[in-house]
């Protein structure tokens, strides 16, 4: 078990910078998910951590210590990758032996550390057989045991789950979670469905083009999004975005108007200049049916998914855009009715013309 | 319905004259090597009398003959090709595997352009280097002995073999070499313990070719060995015919030269098999 920090750390391939000098601490035992779009960076990063990618500037740290130069087989970390990278031509045993047999540890030790990290994914009857014999699922469990049996500083995880189905995806991620428990370990995993990230981390980083958008715990990125696009991130269905502009401002009392001519008032701590634009954001849980009197938003339902525990409806605006609203249980709504929707509780976000967030729910 | 009739009979015209010209022509390209077997059984003096007949017994006179007929039994040229191909075999596998992974793996300077400068002597004629090559060896004193055939094999010199090898490395996929890295593993041990394991199926090819090609490579023994003791199969049948006009030996030159197929057919078969197994092994990589 161990620290980790990153200290201004860039990426560069041939003069292209795909990192942008990256700070960040992992404490001790902590499970950190770096979660974005494709191309953002997390899966590089999480590479430069391993030592399978050149660090171009900047210092990687493990317990204070820089490990930049040092070997990946040096740093005390085991890694999971996303097809699993068993070798196809060893039995499971073998696979899980592998590690160790290269680092010259005895035997009968090696039996031991095998045999226990069978005995924790519950693949003691698979130790004979070998990678193409394995279901994914299976092959998933055997590749995350490679990874226990080295008993590392740091497990990195680059996207595991991607290539199972969604049942075995939910039921591996329950799993992870629970070897993370159960080994105490740091745990670094990259992923782009935030749902894993919301499920598995203790903190998530979110990045965006090599940059950081926002650290936090999940529901700290949940409830106060620093700005747009960790807001429309995370979270599902996605944020509702509206755009508005200020109309008047009172000391921290500003008024906005919405496109379509519903005006709101709120209280902004440093509310933008009248005439700027802005842009609302709400979740779909907060958006609730009102009466026609009360509505911030009206428009036509075009689709509602009924999903039983709750209805997921997709309503036109008639100024152009669609606003998701999510209601608990089974709504009774069809395509074609109108909907009046006010916001529960003040429960909205407002971003800036920088889209950063000036007013948090 | 006379529609149809019409075209199913033209249908099946058409397939018997196909049958017909594809068992003429495959008649045509085997009829030398039949003719070549059938002339073993046969004395020497019905061989060209009656080309065609089929032999009227299996008289395995001139296979015994022709073992025996020179100063050196076959024994002694079976052993030369043998070491010779094994070598050959041997040095092919190590060197252009290993240069292979260089190509396909490691990162060196100037890696594309020794590549491209490798594949270049693709299309170098063994011919054109022939005599540099022989006046090398030739004062290095290794002239009539068999290391001309075998050494180089050692230093990789078939850009074939290496192609080969290169695409077949390719295709593995880089996580496994990672998943080797993060495990301890160097180069060397990710060459010995991944990449070979996982290339059989290339490297059975490779042995193959290479075993056949020096079996069967006439110009490379003529030129470097000269004595007998040294002589390799296809050396050895070539001394059945007298070219300066004198009595040739044919029904022996027959019996040894059908005796001659048998490793060639036993190799193809043996390794054939690790071909299919490898791609098999091959298919249920993701």
């Amino acid at each position: 078990m161990a620290e980790l920090e990153l200290q201004n750390v860039i990426k560069e391939f041939g003069g292209l910078r795909v990192i942008h000098g990256i700070d960040l601490k992992v404490e001790d035992g902590e499970f950190v998910v770096f979660v974005g779009p494709s191309g953002c960076g997390k899966s590089t990063l999480l590479r430069m951590i391993a030592g399978l990618e050149e660090i171009s500037g900047g210092d990687v740290l493990i317990d204070g210590a820089v490990v930049n130069e040092m070997p990946a087989a040096k740093r005390e970390l085991a890694m999971v990758f996303q097809s699993y990278a068993l070798y196809p031509h060893m039995s499971v045993r073998k696979n899980l032996a592998f590690g160790l047999e290269t680092m010259k540890v005895p035997k009968a030790e090696i039996e031991q550390k095998v045999q226990e990290a069978a005995d924790i994914l519950q693949i003691n009857e698979l130790l004979e057989r070998k990678p193409g014999q394995l279901s994914g699922g299976q092959r998933q469990r055997v590749a995350i045991g490679r990874a226990i049996v080295r008993e590392p500083q740091i497990f990195l995880f680059d996207e595991p789950l991607s290539n199972l189905d969604a049942e075995l995806r939910m039921q591996m991620r329950v799993e992870i979670n629970r070897l993370h428990r159960r080994l105490g370990a740091t745990m670094i995993f990259v992923t782009h469905d935030q749902v894993e990230a919301m499920t598995l981390a203790d903190k998530i980083v979110v990045l965006r083009k090599g940059l950081i958008e926002q650290v936090g715990t999940p529901l700290e990125l949940y409830n106060t999004p620093a700005n747009v696009f960790v807001a429309g991130f995370l979270g599902s269905p996605r944020m509702n975005f509206l755009p508005g502009t200020i109309t008047s401002v009172s000391g921290t009392t500003a008024t906005i108007e919405l496109e379509g001519g519903h005006s709101l008032t709120t209280e902004i701590p440093n509310p933008p200049a009248q005439g700027e634009v802005v842009t609302l954001g709400i979740r779909p849980e907060s958006l609730v049916p009102v009466p026609e009197a009360e509505a911030v938003l009206s428009g036509e339902v075009q689709i509602a998914e009924q999903l039983g525990g709750e209805t997921y409806v997709y309503v036109a605006l008639p100024h152009g855009g669609t606003v998701t609203v999510e209601i608990k249980g089974q709504a009774r709504v069809e395509a074609g009715d109108r909907l009046f929707l006010g916001f529960e509780g003040g429960k909205f976000h407002i971003f800036g013309a920088d889209e950063k967030v000036i007013r948090h729910a | 319905m006379k529609a149809l009739n019409e075209s199913r009979a033209t249908k099946v015209r058409r397939q018997v004259l196909r049958h017909f010209v594809l068992g003429f022509a495959s008649i045509l390209m085997i009829y030398p090597l039949l003719w070549m077997v059938m002339s073993s059984f046969k004395p020497d003096e019905l061989i060209f009398s009656d080309p065609t007949a089929l032999p009227t017994s299996f008289d395995l006179t001139s296979y015994f003959q022709g073992w025996f007929t020179f100063r050196e039994s076959f024994t002694t040229f079976y052993m030369n090709s043998f070491i010779i191909a094994f070598f050959a075999v041997v040095g092919n596998l190590m060197a252009c595997s290993m240069t292979a992974y260089a190509f396909a793996r490691l990162e060196f300077r100037g890696r594309k352009i020794w590549f491209v400068l490798m594949l270049g002597t693709l299309m170098l004629p063994y011919h054109v280097t022939l005599v540099p090559q022989y006046v090398l060896f030739l004062k290095l004193g290794w002239v009539n002995t068999f290391l001309p055939l075998i050494v180089p094999k050692f230093l990789a010199v078939d850009a074939f073999f290496i192609f080969l090898m290169v695409q077949f490395f390719r295709g593995i996929p880089r996580e496994i070499d990672e998943a080797a890295i993060m495990d301890g593993c160097g180069p060397w041990r990710i060459y010995w313990k991944i990449m070979l394991p996982l290339s059989t199926p290339v490297m059975a090819t490779a042995a193959i070719f290479s075993f056949i090609w020096t079996y069967d490579d006439f110009l490379g023994p003529l030129i470097y060995l000269n004595d007998m003791s040294q002589y390799t199969v296809p050396l050895a049948l070539r001394a059945f015919v007298d070219s300066s006009g004198g009595e040739s030996l044919y029904g022996e030159l027959f019996a040894m030269s059908t005796l001659s197929l048998v490793p060639v057919f036993i190799v193809f078969l043996a390794f054939q098999r690790l071909i299919i197994r490898g791609v098999a092994l091959g298919a249920l990589k993701r």
